[in-house]
This record gives structure tokens, C-alpha cells and sequence, in this order.
């Protein structure tokens, strides 16, 4: 990776304290000003954009004391908890470019005084969008970070609760943070992620995203590998099963790892209602997945190769709606495929309200078109577009994205050889699941290898009382 | 030595051993013992179950002995030179089961769905899966033996469709076959039973091994009840004479399947019967594989990919239903003196090797 100049001069020799304020004043936003006390000049300076002007005026300035004779009486009297005194030129600069206030004597070297006054600009907690839920708690995470723990922590009001904070970029120098519950988390797991966190070699972490990418097991699966969620219950229940949580600094999603197949399939509502509801929902979910995977290389396979398959009365349907339509069923079913793609990057790009005009012309207008024009059948449209739909059920967003892919390999593979590539490309899956593995876990874990402990909260969900032993996956160790 | 991460927990073995019995011979084991047993033929079955549940107690008590997989008995107890020999007499024979696994698909998808299909480039994509799955480890493995027996056990729902028409009075008269008759359809079902051999392999990688023998003799016990299962339906089903004629009975079974939205039930049991095979050719490659590369000291994914070479060369060059049926028995005969001559043999010289070390010690 690039050196930036910057990091060079950090390392060589240590510059004074007046050299690294002359750096800093290269920058507009950067003010120094100096009072003098008794026989010295205090340099007060900071960056007017990162601190809150009101701690300076308030509990700075005017509890300075004027008349003592050294720094360290000088700050004596400040209404502040803690200051921070440090005899390093890179502390300071560190701190100023975090939004501390810094206090030196003009031409003396010996020690600086930080203040911590950083104006706590963020955004307020408010309705979980992605992941909103009718019944249930409504907070969502923020991009502040002291924010995302507080939510946490005051769900988890326990010693055991451990965070730990690691700064990963060299640019964003982002604050990622990793919270577990000692004692029910699988410590070789805490390890494993600090070690992968602080092994990482990047400029920038805009998101959460950035680290869930690149600390995952397989990075070049598409099968995500870390759930990311947007609900601070989720992530303090999570917690409480023994896995690993992750928040980043600027990010509004928390992730938590190591996660399995299965969870990427519960959503928190499920929890919230009555399990007989929640295990219909969920075993519809999984019911909506397979459909979404399988239903068009099934229509392309047997309208390439299978017409027998079907009874005769099915299969008259079919041909009434398909006949005059100029192309083989893989072109139609692929040119459908990219419309409703097409459909979904547009919608995602654009203001909701334009989006979902396009959503109803191309839906609609686009669809019925197309059919009368005898471009598509009727029948590929409508499970075209269930199978859209059905990609949507999935809680995770992540996994929608990926089951939307996966689904060409097994187009094209029918257009091979019928049904029989559909099943092969099926095996190409289950053996890509069977090699994945989330911080060293098995993916498939537990339908493969079987628990029948944690089976209670994974295709069904069994009434909670029987969920009161974690599942067992977890605490093994 | 063995690294604990690739360690399977036993009752997995009942998975490993049922998947790899129970492969391509479902589809068509009925003509082959019907030929000679007629409606006696079910007692051939419980036989060559009863059979295999001895060779079952054999392998296991063999491995126990000695506590590693048949490459290291062989070491130990001919040497190196002549241990090596039959070590790739061993290997050869599940690479070549392996390939007739393969070979006996190919041949029921060339009869019953694609007649013209192109056996090079459908043998370069199965290749490939075979190789995917295979050098992810005996995890995957053993996986893809689970998931190969839970996602296809649908399929036994499909029983019930030719019970309908079904007449068990075929079965009768009991033991109207004479003992020699009973004898070579126990023989011939014997293939039907074949591949528990990978066990010998795949023996160290299993967590406490005495829990083992339960498991794997289950697993033959769901085997021989399954196929009893089958067999006694299609001697209901079925006349004689028309079973002589089908070489898949349980696929002409499907053939009367009857679903609103499927008219041709086959189809689907066609397409559910890859990931059926799947696990049993992988399983057969893979102890091949494990045992070529300790012998050889090669790095594993190198075999593989040779013995993926050598199953797409022997599949093209067996032709027509002769040579396949010829290359079949082939397997078949040399697996069943195999497992019932060479393993009881070893099993008594290691006896004999080990009371002389105890002997010598004192």
C-alpha cells in the first residue's frame, strides 16, 4: 500500500510542539490563539470545525487561571473530568484531529494539556427503515458510534459485556468497535476477529460493510457472512446467544457474526409473535427462497427439452401463452431476469418517491406491453415476477442480493441440459454451503453438521421456553 | 497427526455407509436377482443384507485392531513392497466403482431423458463437481452423504403409487427356488451392498471409533430394509417375465406416478438421483485419492484430478449397454470376493500377527 507523506513525518523524528501547531495551521478551520499568564504565553488551539465552540467559551476560558506561573496551575481550575497531559508532539496532533483542545506554553516543550471538547453532532435515533417491524422495539442504530453502544448497553445492563475499540484506516482512521458477552462468548472467536480487524491494510472504512467484506472466511463467496442488521434489540439478543458484534464509527449497521444459513432467515419479528406464526413465516421464507432459485431454470428446462413433464392440460396453458412469442425460452427468460433487475437498480437508485412511479411503469406498463406485443408469455412474466417478490422475503437484505444471482448459473445450466442441470447446479450449491465457513463454523450448521439442539430456532421456531438454553452451537468451545 | 477439525462424529457413519450402499443399484437391482431367485428373490436380499452385516463386523474389527485405515495394515503387515501392491489394487478398485457409479448414471440419462446427449462436456461438468466437492475434504464429504440421504427420502413417498396395483400373491409359493438358485441371486445382490469398503479409509477420521459398528450396522439394516421394501413390491407389481425386460424397475415404477402438475414422475427422480450418486462417486474418489497420495506422496487435489481424467476417458470408451454391463460384472465379482474373501483372510492373518506380538513380547 501507498505511504502518504504525512505518515512519514509522524514516524521520523518527533517534532516539537510549535512544528506540529505550524503544520496544523496550514489549515483554515485551525485557530491558535494565545493568554498570557503570568510570565509565560499559553497557545490555546484547535480546530474550530470539530469542536463544540460552547465547552471553549463556557468551562475553558474563563476558568483559566490567569495569574499562576506554570501550565499545570493554569488548568487546575477547569470544571472538566479529565484532562489529558501528555509530553508527545503526535499525541496532540492526534487529539486535535479529534476534536480535543490543546494547551501548550509558547516555546517551552515539556508538556501539553488536552482537552476533550468535540461536538457531538448526530443524528437522532429513530424508526428502523430496513428492518422495520409492526410489533416490537423501534430504535434503529445511528452513525455515531457512543450512540450505537448506548443503545446496546442499557439492554445489556451486565460487567460481562466486554468492548473492545481498535482504529482500522489510515485515512478514515475509523473507530471499529467489538463488543462480546464474556464468559457465553467463544473467546478463540474474539480473538480471531480483533487479529483479522487489526491485520487489515486500508485507507478508508466508510461502513461497516468495508470490514464485514473483508474479514469474512470466504471472501469470494456471495453468500454473505455476517448479518448485518440495523436493530439494536437484534444485536443485544444476538449478543446473548454468544456471538461477536460489530460497529463501526460512521455506520448505521451493526454486524454480528459468526452467522449461519438459517439466520439469515429470521427476522426479529419472528420472535415477537406466537411461534406457531413464526415458524409458518419462516418455513414460508425458506419455502419463497427455493421457489425464487428454482422456479424459471424450471420453466427454461421444460420448455427447452421437457414438454412430457407436464400433464396435458398444464402444458396447453403454457404453449397458448408461448405461442407467437419469437424467442427460445432461455432469451425470454433471461431478458425478463434483467427487466426486473433492471426494475429493482432503478428503483434503488432513485428518490423513493420517483421510485416507485418507475416501479408501477415498469411493473406494469412495461409487463402488460411486452406480453401483448408477443415479446414474453404471460405465464414466464408471472413467475418472473413471484419469483422477484419472493426474493424479497429474506429479513437480510445481503441474502436477497445473492439469491437474485444465484439464479443465472441454474438458468443457464437448464439451458444445458433440462432439469438434470437445474439439479446439478443445485449440487454446485450445497457443496459451495458445505465449504463455507463463518470464523471457522460450519455455514450449513445446524441442519449439516445436525444439532437438534439448535434446530429448535432454525427452519421452525419452537415456543421460547424451549429456547432458554443457548443454542448449542455457540458455547462449545 | 489426523487434524481434529476434519474428525466426524460417529453417528455420521450411518450416513456414509448407507449413502454408499445405497446408490445406482436402487434403480435397477430387481432383474439381476429375479433372473435367478424369481419370487424368492426377497430372501436373497435379507441374505446379502446378513452377509454385509458380517463383513461390517470384519472391517470394523480389523480397523479396531489396528486403529488406521487399510493403507497402514498393509504396510504393517506385508511390508512395504508387497503392502504397496495391494494398496493400489485396493485404489483401483474404488477409483473403477467410482466411475461405474458414474458410468451407470450416464447410461440410465442417455435411456431415459437425453439419448443424443453429449457424454464428453456432461462428463466435464459432473467432473467438475466431482472435483469441487473433493478437495473440499471428507467434511464435505461426509456433507454431501447427509444431505444425499435426507433430500432425496421423498422419493420413498413414491411407493406408494404402485401399491395400488400391486398382488402379493405373487410372492407365493415361499421357497419354491432351490439353494443354489437363492445363493447366486444372494451374489448378484451383492453389488447392490458394495462401496462400504470406504470405511477402511475413512476409519481414523471418526470420533470415538467403538460407537462406529452401531451405526454402521444400522445402516445396513435400512439398506436391506429398503431394498426388501422395493423388491417385494416389484414381485407384486411385475410379472417374471416382464421384469426380465426392465432394466430399471424402480424407474418404471416412477413411470406410474401420478401428480396434478408432474405427468412424468421419472423426471424428477431422474434429476433427484445426482445429488443421490453425488456423494457415492466423491466418497469412492476420495478414498482413491487419500490412498494414492499417502502412497505416492503427491498432494491430493493432483489425483483427484487424474482420476477425473481416467473417468471421463473410461466413460466415453464404454459405448453400449454390453460393455457397460460387462465392466458392471467386472466390478461387481471382484468387489464380492473382495469384501468376503480378502477382508475375512486379513482379518485372520492380523489375528495370527497379533498373537505372535503379544507372544514375542512375553
Amino acid at each position: 500500500m501507498k505511504k502518504f507523506p504525512f505518515e512519514k513525518s509522524n514516524q521520523s523524528q518527533t517534532p516539537h510542539f510549535d512544528e506540529v501547531l505550524q503544520q496544523l495551521k496550514e489549515s483554515k478551520d485551525f485557530t491558535c490563539f494565545t493568554v498570557g499568564i503570568k510570565h509565560d504565553t499559553l497557545c490555546i488551539s484547535y480546530f474550530n470545525t470539530l469542536i463544540d465552540t460552547n465547552i471553549l467559551h463556557r468551562d475553558l476560558l474563563p476558568y483559566l487561571n490567569k495569574s499562576s506561573s506554570t501550565l499545570y496551575d493554569a488548568v487546575q481550575a477547569l470544571p472538566i473530568e479529565n484532562l489529558l497531559f501528555t509530553q508527545k508532539p503526535a499525541d496532540v496532533q492526534n487529539h486535535l484531529l479529534i476534536g480535543y483542545i490543546s494547551i501548550t506554553v509558547e516555546g517551552n516543550n515539556d508538556q501539553a494539556v488536552l482537552v476533550k471538547a468535540d461536538s457531538q453532532l448526530s443524528r437522532t435515533v429513530s424508526l428502523p427503515e430496513v428492518e422495520f417491524s409492526v410489533i416490537g422495539p423501534k430504535e434503529s442504530l445511528v452513525e455515531s458510534l457512543d450512540t450505537n453502544l448506548h443503545l446496546i448497553r442499557k439492554r445489556l445492563p451486565i460487567q460481562e459485556l466486554k468492548v473492545e475499540v481498535l482504529t482500522v484506516g489510515k485515512l478514515s482512521k475509523s473507530r471499529v468497535a467489538l463488543l462480546h458477552i464474556d464468559g457465553i462468548c467463544n473467546q478463540k472467536n474474539v480473538s480471531t476477529v480483533i487479529q483479522r480487524i487489526s491485520n487489515l491494510d486500508v485507507k478508508q472504512i466508510i461502513d461497516s460493510s468495508y470490514i464485514a467484506q473483508m474479514i469474512a472466511d470466504k471472501k469470494n463467496s456471495p453468500f454473505p457472512q455476517f448479518i448485518d442488521t440495523e436493530r439494536p434489540d437484534r444485536l443485544a439478543a444476538v449478543l446473548g446467544e454468544g456471538k461477536l458484534v460489530i460497529l463501526v464509527d460512521g455506520a448505521p449497521h451493526g454486524l454480528l457474526g459468526p452467522a449461519t444459513l438459517v439466520e439469515f432467515f429470521t427476522a426479529s419479528e419472528d420472535y415477537f409473535i406466537n411461534w406457531t406464526m413464526a415458524s409458518f413465516f419462516r418455513l414460508v421464507r425458506f419455502f419463497a427462497v427455493l421457489f425464487s432459485i428454482l422456479i424459471t431454470p424450471i420453466y427454461v428446462a421444460i420448455l427447452t427439452y421437457h414438454y412430457e413433464l407436464l400433464p396435458k392440460n398444464l402444458i396447453n396453458t403454457l404453449v397458448i401463452s408461448r405461442s407467437g412469442i419469437p424467442f427460445p425460452p432461455i432469451l425470454e427468460a433471461l431478458v425478463l431476469e434483467l427487466v426486473i433487475e433492471l426494475l429493482r437498480e432503478a428503483g434503488a437508485r432513485l428518490p423513493t418517491k420517483v421510485g416507485q412511479t418507475i416501479g408501477i411503469v415498469g411493473g406494469i406498463v412495461i409487463g402488460t406491453a411486452s406480453v401483448e406485443a408477443g415479446l414474453t408469455s404471460n405465464v414466464l412474466l408471472i413467475i418472473v415476477a413471484l419469483s422477484a417478490l419472493a426474493s424479497f422475503t429474506t429479513p437480510v437484505y445481503q441474502m436477497g442480493n445473492t439469491i437474485r444471482l444465484i439464479r443465472f448459473p441454474f438458468l443457464f445450466m437448464a439451458y444445458y441440459i433440462g432439469i438434470l442441470g437445474v439439479a446439478i447446479s443445485f449440487c454446485f450449491m450445497l457443496i459451495h454451503l458445505l465449504r463455507i465457513t463463518t470464523l471457522g463454523r460450519p455455514y450449513l450448521e445446524p441442519l449439516y453438521p445436525p444439532k437438534l439442539e439448535s434446530l429448535k430456532d432454525s427452519l421452525i421456531r419452537l415456543p421460547l421456553t424451549y429456547l432458554s438454553k443457548r443454542p448449542a452451537s455457540k458455547h462449545e468451545e | 497427526m489426523i487434524n481434529k477439525n476434519e474428525q466426524i462424529s460417529p453417528f455420521l457413519v450411518f450416513f456414509l455407509v448407507l449413502k454408499v450402499q445405497m446408490g445406482i443399484g436402487v434403480l435397477g437391482f430387481q432383474r439381476i436377482i429375479i433372473k435367478s431367485a424369481g419370487n424368492d428373490s426377497w430372501i436373497a436380499v435379507i441374505l446379502a443384507g446378513l452377509l454385509f452385516s458380517i463383513v461390517i463386523w470384519c472391517m470394523l474389527t480389523l480397523l479396531n485392531l489396528h486403529k488406521q485405515n487399510l493403507m497402514g495394515i498393509h504396510t504393517q503387515l506385508f511390508g512395504k513392497v508387497l503392502g504397496g501392491i495391494l494398496n493400489i489394487i485396493w485404489i483401483s478398485y474404488w477409483l473403477f466403482m467410482g466411475i461405474a457409479v458414474y458410468r451407470t448414471y450416464v447410461e440410465v440419462v442417455q435411456a431415459w431423458m437425453f439419448p443424443q446427449i453429449n457424454v464428453l462436456t456432461f462428463s466435464i461438468v459432473f467432473a467438475l463437481l466431482i472435483y469441487y466437492t473433493v478437495s473440499g475434504g471428507f467434511q464435505v464429504i461426509t456433507g454431501i452423504c447427509f444431505l444425499g440421504v435426507i433430500i432425496p427420502s421423498y422419493l420413498i413417498l413414491t411407493i406408494f403409487f404402485p401399491l395400488e396395483y400391486t398382488d402379493f400373491r405373487n410372492l407365493l409359493p415361499v421357497w419354491n427356488h432351490s439353494y443354489k438358485e437363492i445363493a447366486l441371486a444372494t451374489k448378484n445382490m451383492s453389488l447392490s451392498y458394495l462401496g462400504i469398503s470406504t470405511l477402511l479409509m475413512y476409519f481414523p477420521l471418526i470420533k470415538q471409533q467403538k460407537k462406529a459398528n452401531k451405526w454402521a450396522q444400522l445402516a445396513n439394516i435400512i439398506t436391506t430394509l429398503s431394498y426388501l421394501l422395493l423388491i417385494i413390491v416389484s414381485i407384486g407389481f411385475y410379472s417374471e417375465n416382464q421384469i426380465s425386460r426392465y432394466v430399471w424397475a424402480t424407474l418404471s415404477f416412477w413411470s406410474i406416478v401420478q401428480v396434478p402438475f408432474v405427468e412424468r414422475f421419472e423426471y424428477i427422480g431422474i434429476a433427484t438421483w445426482v445429488i443421490f450418486i453425488l456423494p457415492n462417486i466423491c466418497l469412492f474418489i476420495w478414498a482413491a485419492t487419500k490412498g494414492a497420495s499417502v502412497l505416492f506422496n503427491v498432494a491430493p487435489n493432483k489425483i483427484t484430478m487424474l482420476y477425473l481424467v481416467i473417468l471421463i476417458v473410461v466413460s466415453l470408451s464404454l459405448k453400449n449397454r454390453d460393455q457397460i454391463n460387462t465392466f458392471l460384472n467386472y466390478m461387481s465379482y471382484t468387489g464380492f470376493y473382495l469384501y468376503t474373501v480378502y477382508i475375512p483372510i486379513l482379518l485372520c492373518l492380523s489375528f495370527i500377527m497379533k498373537k505372535k506380538e503379544v507372544m514375542h513380547e512375553n
